[in-house]
């Protein structure tokens, strides 16, 4: 046997932040070592009872109240002073005044602008990170739920019609799969607050979540791919549809499934 | 029929709340609960969170786009933590403690590898659920240690963003990460024997 997992990867292993190599060379010598596999059961019993208890401090309505209310204070003292700045050069009669306060609109529109486009980008940001934790928490739920999915099928005329009534949408499954990769339940879920068809496929030894979804204006979704918690994210959206699948398997192998599916709803 | 567990996103009025508002005031009890436990008070806690939230508001332009919002706010909280009273006395502390340690930090462990037996005290402490305990050990903790582990169980953040928050480089994250927990595990064990003793 190989050498005892040393103290950082325990805890990197309980944090979740090894990488596919160590996390597979981990398991590898967890699954021969009770020694190292009670030391990393007692790191994930500590990081999950540290989490309870840390959770100690709460603000009370009130305080939060304050708190909000001096923020808000703050900005209208922030706007009023850009009001201020603006007044006195809009009353000037001259044309040098005139042309002053025409400049300085023009910059205090285009300053506005950019500020508008950062403050949205940043709220994009914050919107697109909340609907990868939610895909990933919902995908690692439905793994590891006791619960069977509602529908086990792997026929394409089983699981399709199983939704009709139950989702405001109606969407395709595509025909043919990529190699290694089957059909093998499906869920009705919500997703951002919204009714979902969670498709569970395998792809080779790995299991994916593939959410389909109304499409809305909301666009966080379109053109997602990242990394989150160590699983792998791709959105996509047709004319129809907004998609998001989630699974640990290759990205190559899963943006091929994505592109099957998309695909099949034209 | 029975649906998976899942989270609505709270959707605010976007025509009332300004875009600062919408990302800052989710996270009030997150900042707050770190400044209590920082600032050990809760008057301490309420002005720094307040000094946290004037200071983003007036930065908030200086906020990169696409970037971890709760990164930029919680390095903020945690640099207005430093400079105030309680911040300057907890660094006095700890500083050249903390400093000792780091040079060593990927030494040997504080304890033999593969030692844990399943039915040690601290063990059976927390699968009691005796938060108590665990909060009277997380206290024990000097500020450098607790930060990290608040963030990173806590908060849940990653390690690369506790690295930003922190502003120090991944590996002594990982090793504060270590330490913290090795030193909780020996608080928690400490405890365990004292309140044996008590009851003979």
């Amino acid at each position: 046997m190989t050498d005892h997992l040393s103290v950082p990867i325990l805890n990197a292993l309980a944090d979740g932040e090894l990488s596919a190599e160590q996390l597979a060379t981990a398991n590898h010598h967890l699954s021969q070592c009770p020694s190292c596999t009670s030391d990393a059961l007692y790191q994930s019993l500590l990081k999950s009872a540290t989490a309870k208890a840390g959770q100690r401090y709460a603000p009370t309505p009130n305080m939060q109240a304050r708190l909000a209310l001096r923020i808000r204070e703050e900005l209208s003292f922030q706007n009023s002073q850009h009001g201020d700045n603006a007044h006195p050069v809009v009353r000037s009669s001259n044309f040098y005044g005139w042309a002053a306060a025409v400049a300085l609109l023009l910059i205090s529109v285009g300053v506005t602008l950019v500020q508008y486009n950062w403050s949205r980008s940043a709220t994009a940001s914050a919107q697109y990170a909340a609907l990868a934790t939610e895909a990933c928490d919902q995908h690692i739920a439905t793994l590891a739920a006791n619960s069977p999915p509602e529908v086990i099928s792997s026929d394409r005329h089983t699981v399709k019609p199983w939704f009709q009534g139950k989702l405001p949408f109606s969407f395709n499954l595509p025909e043919n799969l990529p190699s290694g990769t089957t059909l093998d339940a499906a869920n009705l879920t919500y997703v951002h607050g919204r009714p979902t068809a969670q498709l569970l496929y395998s792809v080779g030894k790995h299991r994916a979540s593939v959410y389909l979804q109304q499409r809305s204006d909301d666009k966080i979704a379109n053109g997602l791919s990242s990394d989150h918690s160590g699983f792998h994210l791709v959105g996509f959206r047709t004319r129809d549809i907004d998609g998001i699948a989630v699974s640990d398997v290759d990205p190559a192998r899963l943006s091929d499934l994505v592109g099957i599916i998309s695909h099949a709803q034209e | 029929m029975t649906l998976l567990a899942w989270k609505r996103m709270e959707r605010e009025s976007g025509s009332q709340t300004s875009p600062f508002e919408e990302l800052a005031l989710p996270l009030l009890p997150s900042l707050y609960n770190v400044a209590f436990w920082l600032s050990r008070s809760s008057t301490n806690a309420e002005d720094l969170v307040q000094e946290t939230l004037l200071k983003a508001l007036r930065g908030f332009s200086m906020f990169e786009s696409g970037t971890n919002f709760k990164a930029w706010i919680f390095r903020i909280l945690r640099n207005t933590y430093l400079t105030s009273l309680s911040g300057l006395a907890a660094r006095r502390t700890v500083a050249l403690e903390d400093e000792l340690n780091e040079k060593c930090e990927w030494g040997p462990a504080q304890y033999p590898e593969g030692a844990i037996d399943r039915q040690t005290p601290e063990l059976n402490l927390i699968q009691m659920g005796n938060r108590a305990t665990l909060q009277k050990a997380m206290e024990q903790l000097p500020a450098p240690l607790l930060e990290v582990l608040l963030l990173c169980d806590v908060e849940e953040m990653k390690y690369k963003e506790i690295a930003t928050v922190l502003e120090i480089p991944i590996g002594t994250v990982m090793s504060r990460v270590a330490r913290a927990r090795a030193t909780v595990r020996r608080s928690l064990m400490t405890i365990y024997e004292s309140s044996r003793e008590v009851s003979r």
